[in-house]
């Protein structure tokens, strides 16, 4: 079955602090190799979703540039491929508040489509799903709307963006927007099935009533309305959740579990990324690399543990790197030292300078910062 | 179909078998052999190709080409993938009357006169698909253009001593050759040909069609063409390059070049000096996971590695696996080769896709010259079992 997919680019601009200041929260470097969109655009391409269009609204330079004519992703750029859809602002609402009022500006993209599916999907997981057993899943519950959630994630207080709870035979039974989902509950993973028509519908009868929030305004109303049947599909691969500067950190730094790198770089479906061309990653003499994530085009001689390590970072003798996440065209001086941070890209860390963050609280650097 | 005119067209000779290479040119043309931790040999010329912006390149292929062809596919990874122009893979081709395998490498370039003439350029450069080395042609065409050469030949500077193993171009001082000599006993000048050569395109032509009515021909540039032209009078030039050039035809060269990217100040550094990158077919791969307890100094690493055990003075390439206690010493690790927990392996090249199992052993550690370093090669795909030994030299 033919199936369209839309990403949102910025929607959690805002609580990535100073990594979405020159950036789209889509374009935040993460694993050393990659963007966050990535992983959703991956999981499109791989599960043969060739029209695909990404919803934006600022700063998304940087994401043009990543994606380039998405020949990577074996996609391409145009109207049967990838389309970026910046806001849509002839009218009164060229910025939008939220995921329902941004999908206006897709409206043409949706109406000149066949498609009969559409999947929605925020660009902040990472996670190696498979969009082709979601339709089915989806296509056999008969339902009107399908969301992809994750068990296992909630303990009564952490507050989860969008939650869902369902029967012991898998059928809805409630939902709720920004709240502290109770164990047992599963936790959308911002990825949703819906009718292409359906949801042309669903912009027409939501947005000029004010209503903004997909979640909220749409799905939670309505199915509480009793207007709308919700399926739920349950994901048990690795999801993670990049949220918020700490999460983020924590993040990266599970992926030096290799349960989890193996959950999200199986072989068979890869993540794909912008290729650089840079030369392997040269080892000193004097250097000590453990427990790292290494990327492309490095120069490490000094000691490196803990970390994520992106393309062409440089960290010489006598630095030290522990605990922290370093971003593309780094330089760590000797001498200096770098725990629990993450620089941002092309930082440069003089000799004699040490950063210090805690764990719970990692120090940010901006991009291009030399310390 | 309409063609451009092009001011250069590059022909890359790619048919080698690359026999001294043995068992690593066993299923793989010489130019598709896996180098330094993601390259192959081929992407040196057509890296070199693009960063001189010459942008239509003909390959030419005939032995093993079926990995080649796969790998070059529509060049993209080179930016090759131009509609005017772009890379052309050029195998000998079945005629209504005959076919011919190319028998040698002038007669290649004679089979593929059809495709040079559509874009009938004013020069036409020749490479070599087995040499690693950075060059920017460009410098190399304007020397052609200012000295209104009809063939300029680019050469390198060897040790006297040994330049009696080489084709010497001897030259008056302006760069002028007026002798070509293929391995002199008595070298009078120490300019050794580097196979890369600047034609013009009309007397490329007129000198391959000749050759071609040639019986006694042997249909090859150093011992029919270049003679020949020098014989008819026609203006020949030296082209001096400096830089890194090293001929990978043998196992110990393969792995000396492989060598010389090492180290803090490298011999052949190939970290893209002004942004002169040396471009490959990339896979989708995660970033290398470096784990705890492992040691690396003095080595490449690439993406897509897993590293639990030792690495010292080598080059380890996409997509290995080196288990914990394994110890690799001064050897090439070709992409997706999986050695084992407590495997050793010392001064050795294993090829893509091998196994070396739990305690085997490869190779061992040796000091010496090059010449007298005996590098184990384990074959594409092969697996060493469990506690097999190797031995220095060997050839598996």
């Amino acid at each position: 079955m033919e199936t369209m997919g839309i990403i949102f680019s910025n929607i959690y601009d805002s609580h990535m602090g100073a990594l979405t200041e020159i950036r789209t929260s889509a374009s935040i470097p993460v694993g050393g190799r990659y963007r966050q969109i990535d992983f959703i655009l991956s999981n499109m391409a791989n599960s043969a979703i060739r029209h695909i269009g990404i919803i934006t609204k600022y700063n998304y330079q940087s994401l043009m540039d990543h994606l380039g004519s998405c020949q990577e992703w074996d996609l391409q750029l145009g109207s049967q491929g990838v389309v970026f859809l910046p806001p849509y602002s002839t009218g009164h609402t060229g910025i939008y508040r939220g995921k329902l009022e941004a999908l206006q500006t897709a409206l043409p993209v949706l109406r000149n489509g066949n498609q009969d599916y559409v999947v929605l999907a925020d660009s902040n997981v990472m996670a190696s799903v498979d969009f082709r057993k979601v339709i089915e899943h989806h296509a056999a519950s008969g339902c009107d709307v399908t969301v992809v959630a994750k068990a296992g994630l909630t303990d009564g207080k952490t507050v989860h963006h969008f939650a869902l709870r369902v029967d012991e035979s898998g059928k809805t039974v409630g939902m709720g927007v920004d709240y502290g989902a109770p164990v047992g509950d599963l936790v959308g993973m911002g990825m949703f099935v819906i009718s292409r028509e359906r949801l042309i519908s669903v912009i027409g009868e939501t947005v000029p009533h004010g209503k903004y929030h997909l979640e909220r305004d749409f799905i939670m109303e309505e199915f509480n309305a009793g207007k709308l049947s919700v399926n739920v599909y349950p994901f048990d691969g690795v999801a993670l959740f990049n949220q918020s500067v700490e999460s983020y950190f924590k993040n990266n730094m599970a992926l030096l579990d290799a349960d989890i790198r193996k959950g999200l770089f199986h072989g068979d479906v890869p993540i794909y990324t912008k290729v650089r061309d840079e030369v392997p990653t040269r080892y000193g003499k004097t250097a000590q690399v453990a427990n790292c994530i290494v990327a492309d085009g490095c120069r490490l001689s000094g000691l490196v543990e803990n970390s994520v390590i992106f393309r062409e970072v440089k960290v010489e003798d006598g630095a030290e790197v522990r605990d922290s996440v370093v971003m593309q065209g780094c330089t760590i001086e000797k001498g200096a030292s770098v725990r629990y941070t993450i620089l941002d890209k092309d930082v440069t860390v003089k000799s004699g300078t040490k950063l210090l963050g805690s764990p719970e609280h990692p120090l940010t650097i901006r991009k291009g910062v030399i310390v | 179909m309409y063609f451009q005119k092009k001011r250069c067209v590059a022909m890359l000779l790619a048919g080698g078998q690359g026999s001294r290479l043995k068992v690593l040119t066993e299923k793989t043309a010489k130019p598709a052999v896996p180098f330094g931790g993601k390259y192959r040999i081929i992407d040196f010329p057509l890296s070199n190709c693009v960063n001189s912006h010459i942008d239509t390149v003909g390959v030419l292929t005939q032995y093993q080409p079926l990995e080649l062809n796969e790998y070059i596919g529509n060049g993209q990874p080179w930016d090759l993938n131009s509609s005017h122009g772009g890379v052309s893979v050029l195998p000998p081709y079945a005629r209504s009357k005959r076919s011919d395998w190319y028998k040698g490498t002038a007669n290649a370039i004679y089979q593929n006169i059809p495709f040079i003439a559509r874009y009938n350029p004013d020069d036409v450069l020749i490479l070599s698909g087995d040499h690693i080395y950075e060059m920017d042609y460009a410098k190399m065409l304007r020397f052609h253009k200012e000295k209104d050469a009809d063939l300029t030949v680019a050469v390198r500077p060897v040790p006297m001593e040994e330049a009696s193993r080489f084709g010497i171009m001897n030259t008056r001082e302006d760069g002028a050759i007026y002798e070509f000599e293929e391995k002199p006993k008595k070298p009078k000048s120490n300019k050794a040909s580097m196979g890369i050569y600047i034609f013009k395109w009309e007397i490329l032509r007129k000198f391959l069609e000749e050759d071609e009515e040639d019986p006694k021909s042997e249909n090859d540039f150093g011992k029919n063409i270049i003679p020949n032209l020098l014989n008819a009078g026609h203006k020949l030039y030296a082209y001096e390059f400096q830089g890194y050039w090293k001929d990978v035809g043998t196992i110990n060269s393969l792995w000396e070049a492989n060598m010389d990217l090492l180290g803090d100040e490298p011999e052949f550094n190939i970290y893209g000096s002004n942004g002169r990158k040396i471009y490959a077919r990339n896979y989708a791969m995660p970033s290398a996971f470096i784990a705890k307890g492992s040691e690396i100094s003095d080595s490449f690493v690439a993406e897509g590695c897993d590293i639990y055990g030792t690495v010292q003075h080598s080059v380890i390439s996409a997509g290995c696996v080196i288990g914990k206690g394994a110890e690799i010493h001064d050897s090439v690790i070709m992409p997706n080769v999986v050695v084992e927990a407590g495997a050793q392996v010392r001064h050795a090249i294993v090829a893509e896709d091998c196994v070396i199992k739990a305690g085997a052993r490869v190779g061992e550690d040796q000091e010496g010259s090059l010449e007298q370093l005996k590098i184990s090669v384990i074959g594409k795909g092969k697996t060493v079992a469990e506690g097999e030994v190797v031995a220095p030299g060997d050839i598996m």
